[in-house]
């Protein structure tokens, strides 16, 4: 049985855009620090952040990529509010394979970022363990208020059948 | 005064950043849960995570790219920026793991206005390969 039906080829090249709804802030960044121990004076001390040359405080790297901050909906019965496709694929468990990230330069407390996804390709190859996943590639685009990308996120994730083939 | 960024003069391919330990207990995962907007039950609800066989509460994957992006940046510098990193999961990690980041120098190159390190990095768990990452930074002249 294929995985990859015509139905699931029709999403490839769907878009899902999620818009600024505020500036990112000092205290998401401060946060994101703190929740990772990282005590990087870059994240925190406005005056450290200057003398490095830098207008602001800045954000950590990854803090931009983080998925779920641009949504705006209830959380799923899983508890997930970020984005997902929701793809129609039964009896699957759903994995990271990776990411691709690029940055084209330091994320501001006063930078408003929206995203768009695009869903770029899903392909069925065989699985090691037997039978078949699903490899699902969207990338996400994140933009500043001027709408200059600051940032992408390429994602791979699997669909693993819970039954192998 | 602020910590000295590393030139690129002095970075040959082969040099080892300098290992970095992070340990996430539960109260890390609703941390970073929390301050990701990431609610999924996978990071902090045990019978969830028990009811999908697996073993513990889940390290988000995310979180392994903020771990090697950090290592990266303590060893460069405040002036350093990251321009790229690619990871790819190897194993999952769960509350309680202890994740090593380690990794060294693979280039070096220069371009009109800076250089461009490239980071061979892997995160391990008790010696378990967890992720293994290509990650460019950029250093100003």
């Amino acid at each position: 049985m294929t995985l990859l039906t015509e139905e699931l080829k029709a999403w490839i090249g769907r878009e899902a855009h999620y818009p600024a709804r505020e500036e990112l802030g000092r205290a998401s960044i401060r946060y994101f620090a703190l929740a990772l121990g990282d005590d990087n004076p870059l994240y925190v001390d406005e005056a450290y952040a200057k003398e490095a040359g830098y207008p602001s405080v800045i954000a950590p790297p990854t803090l931009v990529c983080e998925t779920c901050q641009y949504a705006h909906r209830p959380p799923s019965a899983d508890g997930y509010i970020g984005h997902e496709w929701r793809l129609p694929v039964a009896n699957c468990r759903l994995i990271r394979a990776g990411n691709d990230y690029e940055f084209m330069r330091p994320i501001l407390p006063s930078d408003r970022i929206s995203v768009t996804w695009t869903l770029e390709n899903i392909v069925e190859r065989s699985a090691s363990r037997g039978g078949t996943q699903l490899f699902v590639t969207a990338v996400a685009r994140y933009r500043d208020s001027v709408g200059e990308v600051v940032a992408i996120n390429r994602e791979t994730l699997v669909y693993q059948p819970l039954t192998p083939a | 005064m602020i910590k000295a960024t590393r030139s690129a003069a002095d970075i040959k391919p082969g040099e080892a950043l300098p290992p970095l330990e992070r340990r996430f207990t539960a109260v890390d995962l609703v941390a970073y849960g929390a301050a990701t907007w990431d609610w999924h039950r996978l990071h902090y609800d045990l019978e969830y995570a028990r009811s999908l066989n697996l073993p513990g509460v889940v390290i988000d994957g995310q979180a392994f790219g903020a771990v090697l992006a950090r290592a990266a940046l303590d060893w460069a510098g405040p002036r350093a920026f990251v321009t790229k990193l690619s990871f790819r999961m190897k194993s999952m990690a769960f509350a309680g793991d202890t994740l090593r980041a380690e990794g060294e120098v693979t280039a070096v190159r220069s371009f009109a206005g800076g250089h461009l390190v490239e980071l061979a990095q892997r995160l391990t768990s008790a010696g378990r390969r967890v992720a293994e990452a290509t990650t460019e930074i950029r250093l100003p002249d």
